[in-house]
């Protein structure tokens, strides 16, 4: 099953978000650690586009498709400052707290946590879409 | 919904889900912190990026003048988000 929902670009539109994830998870019968993990992936996914490129009345569009034993995400921005995820620096998660800096931890989550991870830049749109098996 | 709070012992308890819509509420609190104390996850079911952020801002700024954020009750979804962010290494988790 696929569906889809525009969101402002905005925090204040995160608990409208996690709404629309539970009713999916609920409806395809989600486990709760991949039901956990979605929410993240898409949190962090959509807090960077507000914080990378806000400032719009863009909505940002969240389609979510089940398929078999796998879960698809995608977040459209239709307002996007180019973004390229090779430009973001890699986290030293061995490091020590004394040489560990913030920054760049949403990304090193959602790329764990995912099996597949995809960028597109089409003019000031942007597409990122990963894809989750559900089997472990 | 989140709320945070902290008993006359110290403690801090986080209840709800701490997302990036929420953690401004929770700065307040973290920013008071001053000497070592407990980080009590029991009622929190939800962490992402913005709350680990600000744990570890507050964990750095602590273990500089020698003292620590101790955290206990994680659920096993939170806690493995400490583990693939590598804070099992920057926090005593128990």
């Amino acid at each position: 099953m696929s569906t889809e929902k525009s969101f402002a670009k905005s925090l204040g539109s995160l608990d409208g978000v996690f709404d629309f994830l539970q009713q999916f998870v609920d409806k395809e019968a989600i486990a709760e650690r991949h039901a956990f993990a979605m929410n993240l992936v898409v949190e962090e996914l959509f807090t960077n586009m507000v914080k990378y490129s806000g400032g719009t009345d863009k909505q940002v569009v969240i389609r979510l498709d089940k398929g078999d034993q796998r879960v698809t995400l995608e977040l459209t921005d239709f307002d996007s400052e180019p973004f390229d995820p090779e430009s973001v620096s890699a986290v030293d998660v061995e490091a020590p707290i004394e040489e560990r800096r913030p920054g760049g931890l949403g990304l090193h989550l959602v790329k764990t946590l995912v099996d597949d991870l995809r960028y597109e830049m089409d003019d000031r749109t942007l597409t990122v879409s990963v894809t989750k098996s559900l089997e472990s | 919904m989140f709320e945070i709070s902290q008993a006359e012992d110290g403690t801090i308890l986080m209840r709800g889900r701490l997302d990036a819509a929420q953690v401004e509420r929770a700065k307040g609190v973290f920013a008071l912190v001053q000497s070592s104390c407990e980080v009590d996850f029991n009622e929190l079911a939800y962490i992402s990026s913005a709350g680990l952020g600000l744990l570890f801002a507050t964990q750095k700024r602590l273990v500089d003048a020698g003292e620590a954020l101790r955290l206990v009750n994680l659920n096993p979804h939170i806690r493995e988000v400490f583990q693939i962010a590598g804070f099992d290494r920057v926090f005593e988790i128990s």
